[in-house]
Order: C-alpha cells, then sequence, then structure tokens
C-alpha cells in the first residue's frame, strides 16, 4: 500500500469516529429510531374475546357483542377516533388505495387517546330494534349500539347468490395530526357482514 | 269595548305573550348552548391533547393523563350522541364534563412539561459537552496518529537497502 491509500484510510476511519464522538448531540436532531416500524393495529374481536364467534344471522331485539381495540406503536402518544358505520351491499366502503374513507355517517363514535406502546379496548353491543320484511327486500329502520337506538333505515335486496339479505357493520380508524390539527383517515377498517333472518 | 277591558285584555295579553314567546323560543337557545358546549370541549379536548404530547416530547411520563383525556373522550361522545338524540341538558352537562377533565389535564401536563424540561436541558448540555469533547480528542488522536504512523513509514523506506540480485545465469 502506498502512503496515500494509508491516508484515505486514516482518512475514514477518523471520520467514522468523529461521528461516533458527535452521537450524543445528534441523536438530539436525528432520530434514531432503531429500525422499528410505525403502525397502528385495529382489531375486533367476538363475544368471546377471541377471534372467532363473529355474528352473521341476526334478528330483531337479540343484542350482539363485540370488542373493538387499538394498539398504538407510531412512536409517540395517539389519539384516535373510531367511526362505527353501517350499510348494504350497494353502499360504499372505504377506498383503501385513494386513503379515503367512507362518505356514509357514522353512527357511532370513540374516541381513544393511546400511549406509545399501549392499547386500548371498548365493548361493542348492537341489536336490531325495528326491521321490515317486504319480500323481496328488508328494511332496517332503527338499531341500537351501545344501548342508544338509532334510526337509519336502510334496505336491502334479496341476495340470489349468498342466500341473504346483507348489510354490513364496519368501522374506520382515524388519527388526529398535529400538524393539520385534524383527523384523517387511518387507511384501516374493519367490517362484519350480517344477514338479517327475521 | 269599553277602555277598561280593552286595558285589561290587554294587560293579561302582556303577561302570558312572553310566556308563549319563551316557550318557542327555549328549545332553539338551548340547542345553540348545547351546540357551542359540544364545540368548546373537542377544542379543550384537542389543546389538551397538544399540551400532553409536548410533555411526553419533554419526557414526561403522560400514560395517566391519556387514560384521563380517553375518559373525557368518552363523555364527549356521550355528549354527541344525547345532542343527535335532541337531549340538549344532557349534552351540556357531558360537555361541560369532558370540558372540565381537559382542562385539568391541560394544567396538569403544562406542569410536567415544566417539570421535565430541567433534567432534559442538563441531559442536552450534557451530551453537547460529551459530543464537542469528543470530536476533540477524536481529531487531534486522529492528527497525532497519522504524524506518528508517517514518520514510522517514512523510517522505514529508509531503512530498506536496495537487494543485489545476481545477474549470473
Amino acid at each position: 500500500m502506498s502512503l496515500d491509500d494509508y491516508r484515505s484510510v486514516f482518512i475514514g476511519v477518523s471520520l467514522v469516529l468523529l461521528l461516533l464522538a458527535a452521537s450524543p448531540s445528534l441523536s438530539v436532531v436525528v432520530p434514531f429510531s432503531g429500525g422499528s416500524e410505525h403502525f397502528s393495529e385495529f382489531w375486533v374481536l367476538g363475544s368471546t374475546h377471541m377471534a372467532e364467534g363473529y355474528p352473521f344471522d341476526v334478528r330483531v331485539n337479540e343484542t350482539y357483542k363485540l370488542f373493538v381495540g387499538v394498539a398504538n406503536h407510531l412512536g409517540s402518544s395517539a389519539y384516535y377516533v373510531v367511526y362505527l358505520k353501517f350499510r348494504n351491499q350497494s353502499q360504499p366502503l372505504p377506498n383503501l388505495t385513494t386513503s379515503e374513507a367512507s362518505p356514509l355517517e357514522p353512527l357511532y363514535t370513540y374516541r381513544a387517546f393511546v400511549v406509545d406502546g399501549g392499547t386500548w379496548e371498548s365493548p361493542l353491543t348492537f341489536s336490531v330494534l325495528e326491521s321490515s320484511d317486504y319480500g323481496g327486500f328488508v328494511s332496517i329502520d332503527s338499531i341500537s349500539i351501545n344501548d342508544v337506538a338509532f334510526p337509519v333505515d336502510i334496505i336491502s335486496m334479496w341476495d340470489a347468490v349468498n342466500n341473504g339479505f346483507y348489510y354490513e357493520l364496519f368501522l374506520e380508524l382515524w388519527l388526529y395530526h398535529t400538524a393539520s390539527r385534524s383527523f384523517r383517515f387511518h387507511n384501516r377498517f374493519l367490517g362484519i357482514w350480517l344477514n338479517m333472518t327475521s | 269595548m269599553s277602555p277598561v277591558k280593552f286595558s285589561f285584555v290587554l294587560v293579561i295579553l302582556l303577561f302570558l305573550a312572553p310566556q308563549f314567546f319563551i316557550v318557542a323560543v327555549s328549545p332553539q337557545v338551548s340547542k345553540d348552548e348545547a351546540a357551542s358546549a359540544l364545540a368548546n370541549s373537542e377544542s379543550v379536548l384537542v389543546s389538551a391533547y397538544d399540551t400532553v404530547l409536548e410533555a411526553e416530547q419533554a419526557g414526561a411520563n403522560v400514560s395517566g393523563l391519556l387514560v384521563r383525556l380517553s375518559d373525557a373522550g368518552e363523555r364527549f361522545d356521550k355528549a354527541g350522541v344525547a345532542y343527535r338524540l335532541g337531549d340538549f341538558e344532557a349534552t351540556i352537562n357531558l360537555a361541560n364534563n369532558c370540558s372540565e377533565i381537559g382542562n385539568s389535564v391541560k394544567l396538569e401536563a403544562d406542569e410536567l412539561r415544566l417539570e421535565a424540561y430541567g433534567p432534559r436541558y442538563v441531559e442536552l448540555w450534557f451530551n453537547l459537552i460529551l459530543s464537542i469533547l469528543g470530536i476533540i480528542i477524536v481529531a487531534f488522536g486522529s492528527f497525532w496518529a497519522w504524524r506518528t504512523f508517517k514518520r514510522r513509514y517514512y523510517r522505514r523506506v529508509l531503512e530498506m537497502k536496495p537487494e543485489v540480485a545476481s545477474s549470473e545465469p
């Protein structure tokens, strides 16, 4: 090796050592995340608090229980809002490609402030209070969410392929952004299909 | 109608009319108040959360405050439901409850933030001094090591003796 080669090695090693020496101050300016991924978990569990036993065939005045949960892995505390919406097969769902929420009005709202690494969970009970059967279609007029009655008036046509009158109860996860001081759809939603039997 | 009778009817009307007026108007006023209380509690919640976030960034433990904020958020949601169902009195009560919790959380978060800033500043200064010392040591150390190495390198080169290779077959 020539002296110039040795000089290059010395300069390289010195620069690395300088960066190491400056790292205590650099850590204030540059966040060292340690390579961890930032994300939020979002779940709906059945009545037994497991990923099973979800309601499917629903009847008027029968109460069904679920659990809604969120886990925060965003690297700092987060302010979440969960919107519960109800639709028939033809009404729009959120669009995950364009990160747009469903334009349907929420029936119920959950609000959760979750510390980084923490979880939040809340029970969700619902029942169909009023429905009308018109032969070829069914109309749900009122449903109860966590013991509060909401008028809905949503019609579902008979689905000849899947044999049922289908509705979907779905939940959207929204996140508060401090920079814009507004909530944005967090591009996560969960849905449960319900077949209105009688 | 005699002037006396007319005055009597007028006085009765004057007494009754405001009551009808109040009955007709009060639900509207109550709805506006409920909407205002709801909007106020929402901004209190957001403001409290912003302060909690600042306290967290300063290094404070905010998990307890977030639990209380979730409680306030639950009341806010119930207030929203009460508003939609037309129960404006419940809306105002729940929204005010939410605002009270939000305001107290904001105050505590502010205190925690200030408390956390002291040790944080000490830590920042310590890191800064440590970095400056480290940089000086590395810079001088590298310079000294390079000079020593260069000197030894030249000495070794100068001490080298040319080898005489035999030209005989």
